[in-house]
């Protein structure tokens, strides 16, 4: 799915210095304009002038705090995404991160591959709707709903298509049965555990040539893992 | 905690004083009774005593032969008659010749004419009391008597006296004995209440009605438990403050690391970027569990308070946290998730499950698989997991849940401290653990059981 993220101006407010020179190390190496400060005044005299699509706040800066920072974001009812950092209590810091409409947060310390999904989702989120996307040798036409696997096309039933628009949606994210049956609630009847069980076991033959993987979480739910990307 | 034995004990003391002061008392009040007794008993038989003499004295004949007593032998013979007592008398002349009545009796001291005395004397080596009168005739009249009757009268008196003075000090005695222990009373409240508590529990002493006269040893040990309270409160935010700002540069070092591994590097160089970061990432790993640690150590009412927590929600968050992990290290990591409400604190309950999974991850060879459950038991919310790995041995299960403590001949990058933190929070929750060894394969099966929610927010008082 990289083709479909374009260049986006990303702003990281990290005190730091090895840590925010590493953010963006990534983060420019995957396409983006990124700008840095340390300041969490800086960052909001920025946030008010400029036109960023996410913002990397650390909570603990040296003059107003990330919190603060986010405050104000979201005062201006400003759209942008946020990814908070924390090194922190993590479960008070994402009650109270979220509270004040943050849109993910991760814990100090990350992995760089946790850190780029996080990114990248959020990009995703804020980004208008993929009429296309297509991993490993699968092309899905959403807006037409069709979807070929390795350019032979395929007949999807309803519920297997809802199934593969939620699972292209959370991308590396576990999903419970529980959640999936939320999302299907639409159709006609509830859908039971089971059944959920044998729309997933369908879907999976029909598409597993195309080398995308949904992983079985034993007893619990499943991990679209996305291919390649 | 091991009951003190009492070397040296108030209550001992207390009544061996008083036991002792009343012993003292009582032999008193009887040697008084009995010298009351006998000065009572020779008042009396004295008089009696005194009538023979005049008697006699007044039936003494002198003519030219001599002096004789003027009584037939009869009338004599009922003036000294007594049941009990032996009486005898003697009349000496002015001279102190005998002239009359026992010989062997000893002459009286001097006594001035017309007057009569009362005196102890002894006679055929018995002692006795006399009665002597120097008449105005110029004779002396003794008659004297055993003491059998006084005796016996001494001896009533001292013994109607003592019987009641014994019940009354053996009452006293008694009621000492129960006084104390009243008196001592708020003292082993106060000994139950802080025998009962967690070590952790630094709280004052407010709930044990406390008497002036320890108001100022339970006000002392306030202020120790306020000081301890005070220097573990510091203490652990001090640990906490360390770990905090160990993450940050530790997540920079990790960063770098991780990117440097992106790039082409020649091997033998790769091999050491990789020895880096994982040592990174463990260090990483070290400063979050010192965190928990020092979360979970805090006093009881310093921490958050305690809210219903469904343990079903907390091993959902661990299914979408911990599964690409299992991934990474080839372990199918399953979930048997039910409902099952405790009373609980929010940070730490998920905490004690992820160093629960981090350990089955870690210990469980490649290939193998995890399975955490939640559910309700015989009434007891539980939450376990069990893995295919090697198991811990029987002997070794009391010894993991210490601090730093790693099974010997175990591989993995532990840092021995994920199964005390398990325990500190467990202990925290009024929960049992229990680690055994689950099938055929051996693996090791952690189960964490809760006291049921409900109103449970007063903790019973373990008495």
């Amino acid at each position: 799915m990289s083709a479909t993220v374009a260049t986006m101006r990303i702003l990281v407010v990290e005190d730091d210095k090895l840590l925010s020179e590493g953010l963006v190390s990534v983060l420019s190496r995957a396409g983006h304009a990124v700008d840095y400060t340390a300041s969490g005044k800086y960052a909001d005299t920025l946030l008010g002038q400029e036109s960023y699509d996410l913002l990397v706040l650390d909570v603990g800066l040296p003059d107003i705090d990330g919190f603060e920072v986010l405050r104000r974001v979201r005062a201006r009812h400003s759209p942008i995404g946020v990814l908070v950092l924390t090194a922190r209590d993590a479960v008070e810091d994402r009650v109270h991160g979220l509270d004040l409409g943050a849109d993910d947060y991760l814990t100090k310390p990350f992995s760089v591959a946790e850190f780029e999904a996080r990114v990248r989702a959020l990009l995703r989120r804020n980004a208008p709707p993929e009429t296309r996307v297509s991993v490993g040798g699968l092309t899905v036409d959403v807006a037409a709903k069709r979807v070929r696997v390795n350019d032979k096309a395929v007949d999807l039933t309803p519920r297997e298509w809802a199934l593969l628009e939620l699972f292209l949606t959370r991308p590396g994210r576990v999903l419970s049965k529980d959640q999936i049956a939320e999302r299907l609630i639409g159709f006609d009847e509830p859908l039971s555990a089971n059944a959920i069980e044998v729309h997933v076991s369908r879907l999976r033959t029909k598409i597993e040539s195309a080398g995308v993987l949904i992983r079985t979480v034993r007893g619990f739910g499943y991990l679209w893992e996305g291919g390649h990307e | 905690m091991t009951q003190p034995s009492a070397p040296d004990s108030i209550r001992r003391h207390l009544l061996i004083f008083l036991s002792g002061s009343l012993c003292v008392m009582i032999l008193g009040a009887t040697l008084v009774t009995y010298l009351v007794a006998l000065r009572s008993a020779n008042d009396a038989y004295d008089r009696s005593l005194l009538d023979p003499v005049v008697d006699i004295a007044a039936n003494i004949r002198s003519d030219g032969s001599g002096a004789r007593v003027d009584l037939p032998q009869k009338a004599l013979e009922a003036l000294t008659y007594d049941q009990l007592d032996t009486v005898i008398f003697q009349v000496r002349s002015e001279r102190g010749d005998i002239i009359d009545g026992e010989e062997e009796l000893e002459p009286p001291p001097a006594i001035p004419t017309g007057e009569h005395i009362f005196f102890d004397s002894t006679y055929r080596g018995a002692p006795i009391r006399v009665a002597a009168l120097h008449a105005t005739n110029g004779f002396t009249v003794q008659v004297g008597e055993t003491l059998n009757k006084r005796n016996r009268l001494v001896r009533e008196i001292v013994l109607a006296e003592f019987v009641p003075t014994i019940v009354i000090g053996a009452a006293a005695i008694a009621l000492a004995w129960f006084g104390v222990a009243r008196g001592m009373r708020p003292l082993e409240h106060m000994r139950a209440e802080l025998l009962g508590r967690s070590p952790r529990d630094l709280r004052p002493i407010t709930n044990v009605t406390v008497p002036t006269e320890i108001a100022p040893v339970a006000e002392a040990f306030n202020g120790l438990l306020r000081d301890l309270r005070d220097a573990s409160t510091l203490q652990q935010r001090f640990l906490a403050n360390a770990a905090h700002q160990l993450r940050t540069p530790l997540a920079g070092l990790q960063m770098h690391l991780e990117l440097l591994l992106r790039g082409e590097l020649p091997t033998n160089v790769r091999a050491e970027v990789e020895r880096m970061h994982s040592a990174t990432v463990r260090a990483s790993r070290l400063a979050n569990q010192l965190l928990a640690l020092a979360k979970a150590e805090s006093a009881p009412d310093q921490g958050r308070p305690l809210e219903v927590i469904d343990l079903k929600a907390v091993g959902d968050a661990a299914a979408r946290d911990w599964f690409s992990t299992a991934i990474a290290h080839k372990i199918d990591l399953g979930f048997a998730l039910e409902r099952a409400p405790i009373e609980g604190d929010p940070v730490l309950i998920p905490e004690l499950l992820d160093n629960l999974i981090d350990n089955a991850l870690r210990y469980t060879p490649p290939g193998g698989a995890a399975t955490v459950s939640t559910g309700v038991r015989d009434g007891a919310p539980y939450l376990s997991v069990e893995d295919t790995g090697p198991g811990i041995a029987a002997s070794e299960r009391s010894r993991v849940v210490e601090r730093f403590y790693r099974v010997p001949g175990t591989s993995g990058d532990g840092s021995g401290l994920g199964l005390a933190i398990v325990k500190e929070i467990v202990d925290r929750h009024a929960g049992s653990l229990e680690i055994d060894t689950r099938g055929a394969n051996g693996g090791t099966r952690v189960r964490v059981r809760f006291p049921p929610p409900g109103p449970l927010a007063q903790k019973p008082s373990p008495a």
